[in-house]
């Protein structure tokens, strides 16, 4: 492989599972490791808010809804202040946090999938289908990604119609879990890839191979189980990503005012004019979530890499 | 090296480039919308429409038509008129806000790269100590800002509440036109999305740096040098930095690409005028021609920042082969 | 050799002298030659500096700059003197008199042999059935309905015209130097450039253009009007208001173009600036597809929307009120025609208005056959559930909160709402016909228009030639088009007539629900110009009716700002004055206009260099002390 395994360690915090790793840490255990366990816990709050958000702050406020004044400082009333319609930012950040979770979930599903199919596929046939299919990823891998997405966008929301819905995610939304699937699944397919070439030489393999067992059965049975480890390692750091993707995407105005993630929120106080009008309660909440969420998948990421990974503390 | 290893490299980096621009081509004719349709005009009637489409060559079909006729004038080097920017060359709207971008993001990148892999090594070299602990925290944070989350922040404070820097812009427009006042005048503009795109960056570069490190210390070559007796400082910027820079040429090279993106945002809040908003002004206004030559330009220079750090990586490490 | 180094010392010791007059602007007086600068702040990116290919607002106060138009206008928006400085009007024509003695900003004479240059592009063009550039001047002329020009010598200009509208003295055509461009024709004018520096007869000419960053105009030595005090007007284009305002705080701008409500309001409780809410010749709709025929896999979602009873009800639904208030904080009017207030005596209110009434909406959805389900929706006649599709452009931040609101008011009548956001071109593309080479596809379209002086440019959309391309209701209703070419050969008290029953017949026919009269929200600093003057009186100074506010400002005289500010001008902390203090901490008196103009901006940004090399030392010492310490410790770490 002439690319290392750093290869699309960036695309914000995307990937990374080449890279973030600690050498020689195969015998850390992940509960002894401080940072992941921190980790862990953030992503238990903000999972738990996420599921529940009408329970902590009630329904979703909208224009017709909202109570406040336009942009109060934090107050008893409203705890994190209002934005400029006088919505609770209380109430927008926790409703923010089931969205863009919700989207960094999807298009890590996405991302999993087909890059879990393309690098074993790839490891395991080899020959001329491995290196087509590497030229492509090598393709996704040098494409940026938030400027592909741009593109993309209006494409994809032409293709899938406006009125489709997922899961409560609007086709609008839906268009960016797609677009970050499509972006970031060439990293994942490269790590697993590598691991299935190590794989393919084991004794196992050529046992099922001896007595008769087509590929399509090795690959499902022997060679899935053998790199689960590596893709859950892989699919949370693949979250902290597309979390900080999805932020980026909707910042410059991708997102859906009506369904608003943490990114949507930034890019309403942009509009709004909250950092020269000296707003920080519109811009903090939503901020501060982002880093917190996208930083603990990234240490329960490394954390369980280092634990799980087989080839952690290998040369790359 | 072997020649196989430059030819295959050279040839990838050529598909990519022509494989690049032709799904560009498609993709942007694909999104709905045109670009006589992308601002309301009470005065439009169907015939001007229909000229508008025929002076731009949109009434043709797609294919051969003005595929043909992309590829013929792309390649003698002829990128054609802006819609957008009316009558204005592609070169020319292009060239406005390309120096922008590469003075802000190549500063930045250096700025960074010095930062984080200085910051890398040592914490990598002194593994588990407070230093490392601070170091890589920092690393794991800075890594989890989106550029826009570090620079709004950063305005609120600096030009908003303390008034110290100007906010927008590159320069003063209309400013005496010395070379020291336009210094001054660009050198204070820069400050602010300058730190923030270096503090974007360091994460990034810190984090890698730091891992390779740890894995050159285990490497034979620094017990030998340890067993001789060098101080241990030397021994990490002498022996262990060096070779620990390889792995990272290649991410320096990738992160190329993904850098002009998060510049969008970056000249959203800072008002900078560089080629990731003017993009998303082509997109918006359907620009053929302008999109077209921006991302010919974006594939050429992603492709070759790649090319470049896989030749450089193969000169380095004789253990690659292609 | 003395000499040399004699005149080196010199060199040096003018560089030192000079780099701390630029360090210390408060201190040293800046040099007599700086020009004084006016800049101006927007969030609408030029899109060309030909008069002829740009259609945004922006493009033409560059253009209104640089070119006179035959005849300009006064304050009041009315009719004033231009190139031509009088004119007298027969039954058949009006004679033009050019003014005497004018120049070219080159000094070569300007004549009628300009003027028959710059209309006879628009004549050639209509003569061809095609258009100048983007299409948007030519109309004028042809609206106008002048049949035919004349240049019988050179201070005559006579245009032939059919009716005897006020229209003809309305035309943007700009008069462009023959000298310069007369070998070029209509068609090859929209290839022409107009780089700078243009050649015209307006106050400032164009400079020079940097796409996307700023257009610069100096002043026009041979400008035969009255001269700003400004030597140089910068317009500077911002990708957002957030840092256009901050510009302002910060003294980088003295005006900003289009700020929002909220930091209208800030800015308005300062007294350092000055906030304008002027009507806006424009409106926001709802548009509704009115499209009759059936369209294969396109078209609107229900036939109710081809029902004009249906339209009506929907109409009662609406919180005209709510809008302004909760969407535009209050910086507009309740819509209600299609010819917008801002165009004065033109515009009536409906006979028949519709009141915000939920309860009687339903009672007219009812009465028109529109019931509700078992479930609550409401059904269509063909027994299907209304749900309606509202489509909005994503460029204006307002429009997501009309679609929130529409949508809770449609819902309490059993009418769902699907909002979405498009780009401006996918919306654009998505509301044409088949006529156009569309299907159509949408239900209702949020968005809206900016009209000119004359109500035509805007009534235009609903005529029934317009489906297929401006229209975005699909409406066709022959009666208007009969009343639309009235209204072209009327004038005066009878024109009126006739608009208010056209304005009266699309108010009951509905194919719009004109939503609000957005305001404009200008803002301008009070320390370093004054004369600032509405155009017209409703209106902001800039960017409405050519550039005759540009030549009325003076410097700033005694304004309640610059004092209060003074003191915080050093420490640039307290809250209020500080926006002035950044301003002013080069001005340190509004009696000395040369001082305070020329350093205002530059000096702003330069006056702060000492400060951040301080602080730039003070990152880089601390950066290095970090690392040293660290790799000390980490040594003797190592060492155990």
């Amino acid at each position: 492989m002439s690319l290392p395994g750093v290869a699309g360690a960036t695309a914000g915090a995307s990937a990374g599972a080449g890279t973030l790793r600690r050498a020689g840490g195969g015998a850390a255990r992940f509960l002894a490791r401080g940072d992941g366990l921190v980790g862990f816990a953030i992503l238990l709050v903000f999972v738990v808010i996420a599921a529940l958000p009408d329970l902590f702050v009630g329904p979703l406020e909208d224009v017709t809804t909202a109570t406040g004044q336009p942009l109060a400082p934090p107050d008893f009333a409203n705890l994190f202040g209002t934005d400029e319609l006088g919505r609770s930012m209380l109430n927008l950040t926790v409703h923010a946090a089931r969205i863009s979770m919700t989207i960094g979930l999807m298009a890590t599903v996405i991302t999993i999938v087909v890059g879990a199919v393309v690098g074993i596929v790839s490891g395991f046939v080899g020959g001329a289908v491995d290196a087509i299919l590497m030229r492509i990823s090598d393709f996704f891998l040098v494409l940026p990604t938030v400027v592909l997405a741009l593109i993309l966008a209006p494409v994809m929301l032409d293709v899938i119609g406006a009125d489709a819905e997922l899961f409560g995610i609007r086709s609008t939304l839906l268009v960016i879990v797609v677009v970050i699937g499509l972006t970031s699944w060439a990293t994942t397919a490269r790590v697993i890839r590598s691991q299935v070439l190590s794989l393919k030489e084991r004794m196992f393999v050529d046992r099922a191979r001896v007595i008769g067992a087509g590929p399509g059965h090795i690959m499902w049975r022997h060679i899935l189980p053998n790199v689960v480890n590596l893709i859950v390692a892989q699919a949370v750091l693949t979250f902290a990503g597309a979390v900080f993707t999805e932020t980026t995407l909707a910042f410059i105005g991708l997102g859906d005012p009506s369904a608003p993630s943490w990114g949507q929120i930034l890019n309403a106080a942009q509009a709004a004019g909250a950092p020269g009008l000296g707003a920080w309660w519109y811009i903090a909440p939503p901020a501060v979530c982002v880093v917190l969420v996208v930083l603990s998948f990234t240490l329960v990421g490394n954390a369980l890499d280092d634990v799980l990974n087989p080839k952690s503390g290998g040369r790359r | 090296m072997s020649s196989r290893y430059v030819v295959n490299k050279l040839a990838f980096a050529v598909f990519t480039i022509v494989a690049t621009v032709l799904l560009m081509f498609i993709l942007f004719r694909m999104m709905p919308g045109s670009p006589d349709r992308a601002t309301k005009n009470p005065n439009m009637t169907q015939a001007q429409q229909a000229a508008l489409r025929e002076k731009w060559g949109l009434d043709k079909p797609l294919f051969p038509d003005q595929l043909v006729s992309y590829v013929g004038a792309t390649v003698t080097g002829d990128l054609g008129y802006s819609y957008k920017y009316r009558a204005q060359p592609v070169t020319e709207v292009i060239g406005g806000a390309l120096w922008p971008t590469v003075l802000l993001l190549g500063l930045g990148e250096l700025i960074a790269m010095v930062l984080g892999l200085a910051l890398g090594a040592v914490s990598g070299w002194r593994r588990g100590s407070p230093v490392d602990r601070l170091g890589n925290g920092i690393s794991l944070v800075l890594y989890a800002m989106p550029y826009f989350v570090i620079g709004m922040p950063l305005i609120m404070l600096f030009a908003t509440a303390l008034h110290l820097l100007p906010t927008s812009g590159m320069s003063t427009p209309g400013a005496p036109s010395d070379l020291l006042t336009t210094l001054g005048d660009v050198g204070a503009h820069l400050i602010l999305p300058l730190t923030a795109v270096s503090l974007g960056l360091i994460g990034g570069y810190s984090i890698l740096m730091r891992s390779s490190i740890i894995e050159t210390r285990a490497e034979d070559y620094i017990t030998t040098a340890r067993a001789k007796g060098l101080r241990d400082r030397r021994i990490l910027w002498t022996h262990a930095f060096p070779n620990a820079l390889l792995p990272m040429v290649t991410w320096i090279a990738i992160s190329f690409g993904y850098v002009i993106a998060g510049a969008i945002t970056l000249e959203i809040v800072f008002n900078w005028p560089g080629i990731g908003t003017l993009t998303v002004e082509a997109l918006d206004a359907r620009d053929y021609p302008l999109l077209q030559g921006i991302f010919l330009l974006l594939a050429i220079s992603v492709v070759v920042a790649n090319l470049i750090a896989d030749l450089v990586y193969g000169l380095l490490d004789p253990r690659v082969r292609a | 050799m003395p000499t040399t180094i004699r005149a080196r010392a010199a060199q040096v010791m003018a560089a030192l002298v000079f780099a701390g007059a630029t360090l210390l602007p408060a201190a040293a007086p800046a040099a007599a030659a700086d020009p004084v600068v006016l800049r101006v702040g927007t969030t609408q990116d030029l899109d060309s500096t030909n008069p002829f290919n740009t259609i945004l607002v922006v493009g033409y106060e560059a253009f209104q700059l640089t070119y006179n138009l035959l005849t300009e206008f006064d304050k009041d928006a009315h009719p004033a003197p231009g190139f031509a400085d009088t004119w007298t009007r027969t039954s058949d024509r009006v004679t033009f008199h050019i003014r005497s003695g004018m120049q070219w900003s080159d000094g070569t004479p300007a004549t009628s042999a300009d003027v028959c240059y710059s209309w006879g592009l628009a004549m050639a063009a209509i003569k061809d059935g095609k258009n100048v550039g983007a299409g948007y001047l030519d109309p004028n002329v042809k609206d106008a309905g002048v049949t035919k020009i004349e240049c019988p010598d050179a201070s005559t200009f006579v245009a032939y015209t059919t009716d005897q509208s006020d229209r003809v003295f309305q035309v943007y055509i700009p008069i462009l130097p023959q000298h310069i461009y007369g070998k070029i024709g209509y068609k090859a004018m929209a290839d022409e450039k107009f780089d700078g520096p243009l050649v015209g007869t307006g106050p400032y000419t164009l400079a020079e253009w940097k796409t996307g960053q700023y257009a610069r105009f100096v002043r026009n030595p041979n400008y035969w009007g009255n001269k700003g005090y400004e030597d140089e007007v910068v317009l500077q284009f911002f990708k957002n208001s957030d840092t256009m305002v901050q510009a302002l705080k910060r003294g980088e701008l003295d005006y900003a173009r289009g700020v929002n409500a909220d930091q209208f309001k800030q800015l308005q409780s300062d007294p350092a600036y000055t906030t304008v809410a002027g009507k806006l010749n424009g409106w926001s709709q709802l548009a509704f597809n009115t499209y009759s025929k059936p369209i294969k896999g396109g078209g609107a979602s229900t036939k109710a929307l081809q029902d004009v009873a249906f339209r009506d009800a929907l109409g009662y639904a609406i919180d005209k009120q709510a809008l302004v208030d909760r969407v535009l904080g209050g910086f507009g009017d309740k819509g209600s025609t299609v010819v917008p207030p801002a165009l004065g005596d033109w515009h009536v209110d409906p006979t028949n208005p519709r009141t915000f009434d939920i309860e009687l909406a339903k009672q007219k959805l009812e009465a028109a056959g529109y019931h509700l389900d078992s479930s609550g929706h409401r059904l269509d006649k063909e027994g299907k559930p209304i749900n309606l599709r509202l489509d909005y452009p994503n460029s204006d931040d307002n429009y997501p909160k009309v679609a929130q609101f529409v949508k809770s008011w449609y819902g309490q009548l059993g009418i769902g709402v699907q909002a979405q956001s498009f780009d401006s071109s996918t919306l654009g593309n998505m509301v044409l016909p088949p006529e156009g080479g569309g299907q159509a596809k949408y239900d209702i379209e949020l968005w809206g228009w900016v009209g000119n002086p004359d109500p035509n440019a805007l009534l235009q959309i609903f005529k029934c030639d317009a489906i297929g391309s401006s229209s975005d209701s699909q409406y066709c209703n022959p009666t208007f088009d009969q009343l639309y070419a009235l209204q072209l050969t009327q004038s005066g008290d009878a024109r009126k007539a006739t608009l208010a029953q056209i304005q009266n017949l699309i108010y009951a026919d509905a194919p719009y629900d004109v939503l609000y009269y957005e305001n404009a929200l200008d803002v301008y600093r009070n320390d370093k110009f004054g004369g600032w003057q509405n155009m017209p009186a409703t209106g902001t100074p800039f960017f409405t009716y050519g550039p005759l506010d540009y030549t009325l400002l003076t410097a700033a005289t005694a304004t309640p700002s610059p004092t209060p500010a003074a003191p915080s001008a050093s420490a640039g902390a307290s809250a209020s004055a500080a926006p002035g203090g950044s301003a002013s901490a080069s001005t340190p008196a509004p009696a000395t206009p040369a001082a305070s103009g020329d350093t205002g901006t530059p000096a702003s940004s330069t006056s702060n260099a000492p400060l951040l090399l301080v602080l730039v030392l003070a990152v880089v010492v601390v950066v290095v002390v970090a690392l040293v310490l660290m790799r000390r410790r980490g040594a003797a770490g190592d060492d155990e």
